[in-house]
């Protein structure tokens, strides 16, 4: 970790808060001036890691999610830490009536990040670290293209 | 830093008789996901087949894409046709899920509203 700056946030683990992390993450890669792909993967991994903690991580709504961005020297690492009971099954007051939770999140993360990891908090968590290049390759972006 | 929040909003368009077309514009996530349930559940009741055009949406998660998988299925047990429609402009908060989940050929997802609503016109054949 470089010198640059380091950015932390704690908010409740709400829906509506999801958006604000996401707002706080585009900010920190834009001031890294991350390539445009590059940052819509950042919003879509932080993204699925509050909501990961939204349906999985606290019996009771509205416990912490604790966010740090930490600027390397080409890369931003994002860390999603709860405090909650860890990946249990979603509590029934979340419980989509169609039942169409894909359980995409984790691996979406993992596919999306260059770095990821996922780690147990001691006293009781779950801490999500992921790590971004701030720059697509364009062999990355050709095998991406072409994939789809 | 926040302020730069963009209006995320959900409408269910009645301008076709023959198909509902439901608008996502700006940014969805788990936060709007139960909305866009309703506002399915409420084109299901018209007994028409349904687009989801997200070309105005600049993002979604998979929160939204278990609401289109689940729209899909529903309709598709209805007999009803259904297409999402993402619009030729790369935006890559929308196009990036639907690359990584190798969803596009699934829900399917079309260019252009007038290609999905030629899509889901067609009643699906049964199962």
């Amino acid at each position: 970790v470089s010198d640059a700056a380091a950015v932390q946030l704690e908010l409740a683990a709400r829906t509506d808060n999801v958006a604000v992390v996401r707002q706080a993450v585009v900010a920190a890669a834009e001031a890294l001036s991350a390539d445009a792909a590059v940052v819509a993967d950042m919003k879509l991994a932080v993204t699925e890691a509050c909501t990961n903690v939204i349906l999985h991580a606290y019996v009771e709504p509205g416990g912490p999610i604790e966010v740090e961005l930490l600027a390397l020297d080409r890369g931003l690492t994002i860390v999603v830490r709860d405090h909650g009971v860890g990946m249990s099954p979603r509590p029934p007051r979340l419980a989509p009536a169609n039942g169409s939770g894909l359980g995409l999140g984790l691996p979406l993360m993992a596919a999306i990040a260059e770095d990821f990891e996922v780690h147990g908090v001691p006293g009781g968590g779950t801490e999500v670290r992921m790590t971004f290049d701030l720059e697509r390759s364009a062999v990355t972006a050709t095998a991406e293209g072409s994939a789809s | 830093m926040l302020a730069r929040m963009q209006q995320s909003t959900i409408a269910l368009l009645r301008d076709d008789p023959t198909a509902i077309v439901i608008e996502l514009a700006g940014e969805h996530d788990i936060h709007t996901a139960p909305e866009l349930r309703e506002r399915v559940a409420d084109a299901l009741s018209q007994g028409l087949p349904l687009v989801v055009d997200l070309t105005p949406a600049t993002f979604i998660d998979s929160s939204i894409l278990g609401v289109l998988i689940g729209a899909h299925r529903r309709l598709h047990e209805a007999g009803l046709g259904f297409a999402v429609c993402a619009g030729s402009a790369e935006e890559p908060g929308v196009r990036r899920i639907l690359e990584v989940t190798g969803l596009i050929p699934v829900l399917p997802v079309l260019p252009d509203r007038a290609a999905a609503l030629a899509f889901a016109r067609v009643a699906p054949e049964p199962s």
